[in-house]
């Protein structure tokens, strides 16, 4: 773990410089850190500089009409504190509340756990459920892009060189669900997680499973299954099952396979029945 | 960087250290420059809490926090958190439960609730507050003691 | 809660305490370890060179022992360093000292290693997929072998109605103190010096000394206040490395382990297979097959105390006419075995408890019954030949069947109630002295153990001398030593602290009593009283402040002084049981039983542990603030134990969790509400007739909770921990 310079830019052109001026990979993004230090500190990367995004003006969250916009620096305390958004986004508070503990919360940022675009992130699942779209900015522009396409795998997000996550949108309040199941109940890893929210808009369920590698995936087979915003106890646990048939559930150290089977089937038909209930007199 | 002295404001007093490396943790500034070793190293992966201190009143990993990071923020050790009224009836409120035995988790869990308390309020529901205080571990009491401590807390501070 | 508060809480409070990682002495160096890569292996070479070239760079391996310390030869079998091959993983093959930690690990980095792994053998049952043969005894992965026996147990189980046979498997743990191991080593003036966490500074130092070949009266231990130890932190681990590293850096040197290295170098409990065979007629066991296989790790063959210490919390704490108990301590490239608290006798307990619930089943009758029948009572005879004392144990089970119909009445359905037992053994250890010195205004106990947290030193000691003496605690004041002026004691652990040392404490309260009364012109015991600010000492109706009881050379060296000592007595068994290997007496039977409702959620496994009671056989009370806080915090290890605890390790004999958040301890959003009640009225060894209490609340633990588990869902679990996978298999099995 050898030092590395700290720098602090004020504007994202700084910022862009700042990752630029080095070879890839040798400067890294520090939004929270949580993440970041640990890699450090584990060895698994060894920066020369890192690039703080503290002065950045993206400690934000608006609502709009619906539209939530968080600025990708906003601690995860922050959102969790918003007052709307247990109301609004039910199921992004729960996933925000499932990561981690308070005191990793007030330093953790959405960016932050977008990019690291963990397998087991609480915060993915979600987003693609949301149709959470990630705004870019870098050397080249401004550009928008769904988390569905950014998150790509492990550590590997569609970011370009230099290239910095400004804000999350998700373009409206769903009834909306996240569930769980780890080993331990608070301060852990989740073994699966289901994400399910429906639009009140488009009228369609959208559902996706955690803790999966290599990303969280969405379930378009069976949302396609799911229909009205009270769908048939038959078709939902006729949807759970499919879901536990999904390829992407597989073995490893935290579960095996065969429990992630048992288990989508199970969170499924919960996330579901959970976003039912909170579709009534949804606002 | 490395050659500006680091400014904090430690427990309300303004700190000036020079030579602070960039990469630096502030668990370490606090314990081993400023020899406030109050603010315990633990697991130093933030999944412990035992090195909680409050940077502008919240409760903060300072494992995974660099010095550099919270420059110019007022920072609250175990050492000082009875400045502050939340601060002093936690700390009494451990004391009076007798919540802690080798006490090694005991500055983290202080400062943790009194960052939450204050975050929250004493009114916040108890059952969110013990969620929270999911980050901070300790093997010796088996929290029901520090449960009852938070209470205690919560009670007085009504 | 009691009203009076413990003496260090005001200290701990605001965070003036120093434990060993807050150590630190001027021109001091931090120190790391180089470990091994790979759990087995010849080591071909370790290349100081690159480490020593970087700037105040110290590093030392095994060439540089002997010059070290000055030609002396410790124990061949533990070198600090090996000789021979690399028999664990993470073995300490060099250490460094460095300015700052990160220049001691960049340095530890640059050591380069030569190694050439072996085939490693990462688990017991890769060892032993079966009961081995008999053939097996002269096997280099035995490291010991136990056997007794008592009658025919073929053909008692030939002639039983119901015979019952399983196999229970259970997870290495580990102590999980929040702090990790930490001290700072200095040599100078012909002493070597260290100050270290501990919970045996005795038990330090002679282990140091043995290692390095040195007279242990060269050696200096010095606590610190420990943040935990848990059974971790009874022996040397880190002592000798920065001893080492002091003598050739000729500064002090603070080494602790980082977190990761904590779970990599700890000596816990490992993994066992446990072999259960129950034969029962009428309603009563006609015998019992137990055969043991425990995991060691590397321990030396002849030094494995676990096996034969252990295997007796196999068969009891129930009458067991014919039985045969066997054992074999097996050698794989893991750490060494080490005690954890109540070493093994939680997972002892799982086996036992679980299975004669089954064999109740089996047989037809209600488990609990079946237990309460056959459960040791006071006089009763051990199978190894022991007599139990007084045993509040029959009267704990008869409490928590109690409590379980009582709470059964409003038991939702799907959710469970189990009941579990345990029982433990205390005042283990050599023995402890102290020294009583009273002043004209306190008296203090002076003695050589650290305070760990369980209250045992600056509460538990300190109030038997208050009672003794008649004094308030605030006049009584606990004086930690180092070994070079200390009373001996052997450590805090083994629930023996209060036990050992409040009895040293009486023996010396005896004598000190005895004096003042003498210098009083009285016969017998003088007490001690308050008066006008300072004390007074009374008898034969005469008081006399004690300033003026004193003698001048008496108070120039701050009071009278009292020896006491207490060694208990040793144990023996019914040898003629015995077969193979040594089998270890218990005295001072105490016991615990317990009661859990849970709810299992059936489709992903998950328990909720949703209240909890527990009844403890305790002799007498001490201080009930204390033994509550044992009780609570016992209870909730416990259940790290029966749900989520487990070290994992990857084919290459590595750990694959050594982390807090792979390795899951219970945190406070899992605990359930726990009432406590303890049973006074079965007087123990202690002080008063207190039993230790340090370890028996995690005994009944996973025990209770499988019980519940059982009763909640009916699946009957074999495997520790009951995790919400475990369940779920089970459950999909059943």
């Amino acid at each position: 773990m050898a030092g590395f310079d700290l720098v602090a830019p004020r504007t994202e052109e700084e910022a862009a410089a700042a990752l630029r001026a080095l070879p890839p990979g040798e400067a890294v993004v520090l939004a929270g850190g949580t993440d970041l230090l640990l890699d450090v500190d584990q060895g698994r990367i060894a920066p020369r500089r890192v690039v703080s995004l503290r002065h950045l003006p993206w400690r934000t969250l608006d609502w709009n009409a619906g539209s939530l916009t968080i600025g990708s620096t906003l601690p995860l305390r922050s959102l969790e504190a918003d007052p709307e958004l247990p109301r609004r986004l039910p199921g992004l508070h729960e996933a925000v509340r499932a990561v981690g503990g308070a005191a990793l919360r007030t330093r953790a940022t959405v960016g932050g756990n977008l990019g690291r675009a963990a397998p087991a992130s609480d915060l993915i699942p979600m987003l693609l459920v949301l149709d959470a779209q990630v705004e870019l900015v870098g050397p080249d522009g401004v550009r928008s892009e769904p988390v569905d396409r950014f998150v790509q795998g492990s550590r590997r997000t569609t970011l370009h060189r230099a290239e910095l996550i400004r804000a999350i949108r998700l373009p409206e309040s769903r009834p909306s669900a996240f569930v769980w199941q780890r080993v331990r109940p608070v301060n852990d890893i989740s073994q699966l997680s289901v994400a399910a929210a429906r639009s009140p808009s488009d009228g369609r369920w959208r559902l996706a499973l955690g803790g999966v590698p290599p990303r969280p995936v969405r379930l378009p087979e069976a949302e396609a299954e799911l229909v009205g915003p009270r769908p048939p106890a038959a078709a939902v646990a006729r949807v759970a099952e499919r879901v536990g048939a999904h390829p992407a559930l597989v073995g490893d150290r935290r579960a095996s396979d065969e429990y992630r089977r048992r288990l989508a089937a199970t969170l499924v038909a919960r996330a579901v029945a959970s976003a039912v209930a909170r579709s009534e007199g949804f606002p | 960087m490395s050659d500006r002295p680091l400014a904090l404001t430690v427990n309300g007093r303004p700190v000036s250290a020079p030579g602070v490396p960039d990469s630096e943790r502030l668990l370490d500034t606090l314990r081993w420059r400023l020899g406030l070793r109050g603010t315990k190293e633990g697991c130093r992966t933030g999944d412990c809490g035992a090195c909680t201190v409050l940077v502008a009143g919240r409760p903060t990993l300072s494992c995974l926090t660099l010095a550099r990071e919270v420059e110019q923020e007022a920072v609250v050790t175990i050492e000082g958190i009875d400045a502050d009224p939340v601060g002093q009836a936690v700390r009494d409120a451990f004391r009076d439960a007798g919540a802690l035995q080798c006490g090694y988790c005991t500055p983290g869990f202080v400062v943790a609730l009194t960052g939450l308390l204050k975050e929250a309020g004493s009114a916040a529901p108890a059952a969110a507050l013990l969620e929270d205080l999911g980050g901070n571990l300790c093997r010796c009491t088996g929290y029901a003691a520090i449960a009852r401590a938070a209470e205690l807390a919560r009670e007085r501070l009504r | 809660m009691t009203a009076v508060i413990r003496p260090d809480l005001g200290e701990k409070l605001a965070g003036r305490v120093v434990y060993g990682t807050d150590l630190e002495a001027p021109g001091m160096l931090w120190g790391a370890l180089v470990l091994s890569p790979v759990a087995a292996g010849r080591i071909v070479a370790v290349d100081l060179a690159a480490a020593r070239a970087r700037p105040g760079v110290v590093a030392i391996s095994a060439a540089d022992v002997p010059a070290l310390v000055g030609g002396a030869v410790g124990d061949a079998e533990r070198p600090p360093f090996p000789a021979g091959p690399i028999t664990y993983p993470a073995q300490p093959l060099a250490a460094i000292a460095a300015p700052t930690l990160e220049e001691a690990r960049a340095a530890a980095r640059a050591v380069r290693l030569e190694i050439e792994p072996a085939p490693v053998v990462a688990d017991l049952e890769s060892v032993f997929p079966d009961w081995p043969g008999p053939d097996v005894g002269a096997s280099p992965h035995v490291a010991g072998h136990v056997r007794a026996r008592r009658g025919d147990v073929d053909r008692a189980l030939a002639g039983a109605t119901t015979v019952v046979r399983e196999t229970y498997r259970t997870s290495g743990i580990h102590q999980v103190a929040l702090e990790p191991h930490a001290c700072l080593a200095e040599v100078g003036d012909g002493r070597w010096h260290v100050r270290s966490s501990t919970q045996s500074p005795f038990g330090v130092r002679e282990d140091t000394a043995s290692i390095l070949g040195l007279p242990e009266a060269s050696i200096v231990v010095d606590g610190a206040w420990v943040g935990g130890g848990f059974g971790g932190k009874g022996a040397s681990l880190l002592e000798p490395y920065a001893l080492l590293l002091a003598r050739a850096a000729g500064r002090p040197v603070r080494l602790a382990l980082s977190y990761r290295e904590e779970f990599l170098l700890g000596r816990s409990t490992l993994p066992a297979v446990i072999r259960l065979e129950t034969g029962v007629s009428d309603g009563r066991i006609v015998a019992r097959r137990v055969r043991l296989l425990l995991d060691v790790g590397a321990s030396l063959p002849g030094r494995d105390f676990a096996t034969g210490y252990s295997i007796g919390f196999l068969l009891g704490p129930y009458v067991t006419p014919t039985f045969e108990v066997e054992g074999y301590a097996v050698r794989t490239h893991k750490s060494p075995f080490g005690p954890h608290r109540a070493p093994f006798a939680p997972q002892c307990a799982f086996a036992v408890e679980s299975h004669l619930d089954e064999v109740a089943r089996a047989a037809g009758i209600d488990p609990v019954a079946f237990r309460a029948a056959h459960l040791w009572t006071t006089g009763a005879t051990t199978p190894l030949g022991q007599t139990v004392g007084p045993f509040g144990l029959p009267a704990a089970l008869e409490a928590a069947r109690e409590r379980a119909r009582a709470w059964r009445a409003t038991l939702p359905p799907g959710h469970g109630i189990g009941i579990g037992v345990g029982f433990w053994s205390t005042g283990t250890g050599a023995g402890g002295e102290v020294r009583l010195r009273l002043s004209p205004s306190e008296l203090t106990v002076e003695q050589g153990e650290r305070e760990i947290g369980s209250g045992s030193v600056v509460v538990g000691v300190a109030a038997v001398a208050a009672r003794r003496t008649g004094l308030p605690r605030g006049r009584i004041r606990v004086e930690y030593r180092p070994t070079s002026t200390a009373p001996f004691d052997s450590g805090v652990f083994g629930s023996r602290t209060t036990a050992v040392l409040g009895r040293a404490v009486d023996a010396a309260a005896a004598d000190l009593l005895g004096e003042l009364a003498r210098r009083l012109g009285a016969p017998g015991e003088a007490t001690l009283v308050e008066a006008g600010g300072d004390l007074a000492a009374e008898a034969g109706g005469a008081r006399r402040p004690v300033r003026e009881l004193l003698t001048g050379p008496e108070r120039e060296e701050g009071g009278l002084a009292a020896a006491g000592r207490h060694y208990g007595p040793e144990t023996s068994i019914d040898e003629s049981v015995v077969e193979a290997g040594t089998f270890y007496g218990y005295r001072d039977y105490t016991g615990a039983a317990h009661v859990a409702q849970v709810e299992v959620d059936r489709a992903t496994g998950a328990v909720r542990v949703e209240r909890y009671a527990a009844f403890h056989d305790v002799g007498a009370l001490v201080d009930r603030a204390s033994a509550q806080a044992q009780v609570e915090g016992g209870i909730v290890m416990g259940l790290g134990t029966a749900l989520t605890e487990e070290a994992i390790w990857s084919d290459d004999g590595r750990l694959a969790n050594p982390g807090l958040l792979d390795y899951r301890i219970p945190t406070l959003a899992e605990v359930p509400p726990i009432d406590v009640e303890f049973l006074e009225g079965f007087p123990g060894g202690g002080p008063f007739g207190a039993k230790g209490l340090g370890e028996p609340p995690i005994i009944p633990v996973p025990a209770t909770v499988a019980a519940a588990v059982r009763d909640a869902c009916g699946a009957h679990l074999t495997e520790l921990p009951l995790s919400p996978e475990r369940v779920a298999r089970a459950l999909k099995l059943a």
